[in-house]
């Protein structure tokens, strides 16, 4: 996409709240922000489970030169697009979403475990990992119990 | 016998005492340059993010502050403030002089142990002793209000857990520090040992830092002016403005942190302006038992003393939170190291690794 149809995708993305959800072309779409916009800094990148199958990435971005804030927020199952090479930082979050929710991210190729061992089964940060303990809020089919 | 030429690969940590806690770096040397540096964390992992979805928030309130033992203050605010906003509670003028005053206070101490920890890297032994001096008068103040050295839980949803004491004790902290700091920087800052150590070692490049996300003092000692509490709600009322400096190095990281003590103290002296002044406390408090968040998302950011930290909560109308993130200055300082130490010398990187203030429970989380 050139720099107007990507102007015009971003314009037409929905707002839910001061977030930006798109639906597809992230990596464009950050690129285009750094590009024109200089969204210079990626504060972090959140991952939440939704316990439908799908994960939200929420990529906070900060423009050092404009002292602005930006809130892009994507929808993904198991796979996303890197951004590793557009922010040196992306690697450190890529990595971590990776350890905790198993999340692949396309493009990044250091993708190991971080805080778990390199043995360890399952995904902490999912909602289904534990699935048998009773006392866990976590755990949606338990909950009453709790 | 022919030589050929290796390279070596050596472990440092996560026991060694350089690394303030459990880190691990795996070094690539080719002689005593540095190839290629790949950090190992995790050690002091403890599942904060998970912990949260399983207690309501005053449960979780006491175990935020080991986030960063040696700045718990600011992961207590950090999460207090978020359910304020949550459920629109205002705070008085009062609460929040006391929470600046902690919270500088705080990281005055923060940065203290800092500047001992770090000459005591670069092999100067004698200033770790003056700057914990100086640190145990603030801790004593912190036991004395809230009994405990290190792991406040003083701040609670709506204002402090009882209203502020020993004003006194605070004044003379901060009469007697100014000197203390000139008599460190008479002993470090022109130190040539000191200077052959750290100027123009670590140099980070303003633009290389923001990709990176280093924030903080780092960040503003290379010249890039990004201080959060210039838009915080709490500092609203304080005048304030940011150290930045330019030099980029190690030195100017040491400096910066100097010049910010200073600037903590002109915080703390306007505080208590106030509060003598504002004498009610005026305190919105709300059960803590029956605390529920409103469906939706909530993000705060506070400038605390390793970088920028912020949190994340989704909630889903429930007692307990959905998702918890925290986001945490040293985890990007720490993966910074990895292109940062390439082609520098072992002995230097010591240096280098210090003088980004690395806490290593606040990278684990």
């Amino acid at each position: 996409m050139n720099t107007d149809e990507l102007q015009k995708f971003i314009n037409e993305c929905k707002l839910d709240g001061n977030k930006i959800c798109v639906e597809k072309n992230l990596h464009e779409t950050l690129d285009f922000l750094l590009n024109n916009y200089s969204f210079d800094m990626l504060k972090s990148i959140t991952c939440i489970d939704l316990s439908n199958g799908q994960f939200e990435l929420i990529y906070n971005l900060y423009s050092t030169e404009n002292e602005e804030d930006a809130v892009i927020s994507i929808k993904i199952t198991h796979e996303a697009e890197s951004i590793a090479d557009l922010f040196e930082s992306a690697k450190a979050d890529e990595n971590e979403i990776y350890d905790m929710f198993g999340i692949k991210f396309i493009g990044n190729e250091n993708l190991k475990r971080l805080y778990m061992p390199e043995d360890w089964d399952g995904y902490p940060l999912r909602k289904d990992y534990i699935q048998d303990d009773t006392r866990l809020a976590w755990n949606d089919n338990n909950s009453n119990n709790a | 016998m022919t030589i050929t030429a290796t390279t070596l690969k050596l472990n440092l940590g996560p026991q060694h005492p350089s690394t303030h806690g459990v880190l691990r770096l795996i070094l690539e040397l080719d002689g005593e340059k540095i190839l290629s540096c790949e950090p190992d964390v995790g050690y002091l992992h403890r599942g904060m993010e998970k912990m949260a979805e399983n207690m309501t928030y005053i449960q979780y309130l006491p175990t935020v502050d080991r986030i960063d033992y040696l700045a718990g203050c600011f992961y207590s605010e950090l999460l207090c403030r978020t359910v304020e906003k949550a459920l629109g509670i205002e705070l008085s003028l009062r609460v929040k002089a006391i929470r600046v005053a902690l919270l500088e206070l705080n990281r005055i101490s923060s940065h203290l142990l800092w500047i001992g920890a770090f000459l005591m890297d670069l092999g100067a032994v004698s200033p770790f002793f003056y700057t914990m001096r100086e640190r145990e008068l603030i801790l004593r103040y912190f036991e004395k209000l809230t009994g405990q050295r290190m792991m406040y839980n003083y701040f609670i949803f709506g204002g402090v857990r009882k209203d502020i004491e020993h004003i006194d004790d605070i004044e003379e902290i901060i009469k007697i520090l100014p000197e203390k700091l000139d008599d460190y920087e008479k002993i470090i800052t022109n130190n040539p040992i000191f200077l052959s150590r750290t100027k123009g070692k670590g140099i980070i490049e303003p633009h290389i830092a923001i990709n990176n996300a280093i924030t903080g003092v780092n960040l503003r000692a290379s010249g890039v002016n990004y201080d959060v509490r210039s838009n915080d709600y709490l500092y609203k009322n304080f005048e304030f403005s940011p150290v930045v400096i330019n030099e980029k190095d190690a030195w100017a990281r040491y400096k910066a942190r100097i010049l910010e003590i200073k600037e903590s103290i002109k915080l703390i002296k306007q505080a208590l302006e106030i509060l003598k002044k504002e004498q009610s406390l005026n305190q919105n408090l709300i059960n803590p038992l029956t605390i529920k968040l409103p469906d939706g998302e909530y993000y705060h950011e506070i400038e605390a003393p390793r970088g920028m930290a912020s949190i994340y909560i989704k909630s889903t109308g429930l007692d307990k939170p959905y998702r918890l993130k925290w986001r945490t200055g040293s985890y990007y300082s720490v993966n910074f190291l990895r292109s940062l130490l390439v082609g520098e010398y072992l002995n230097d990187a010591i240096a280098i690794f210090g003088s980004l203030d690395v806490i290593l429970p606040e990278v684990d989380k």
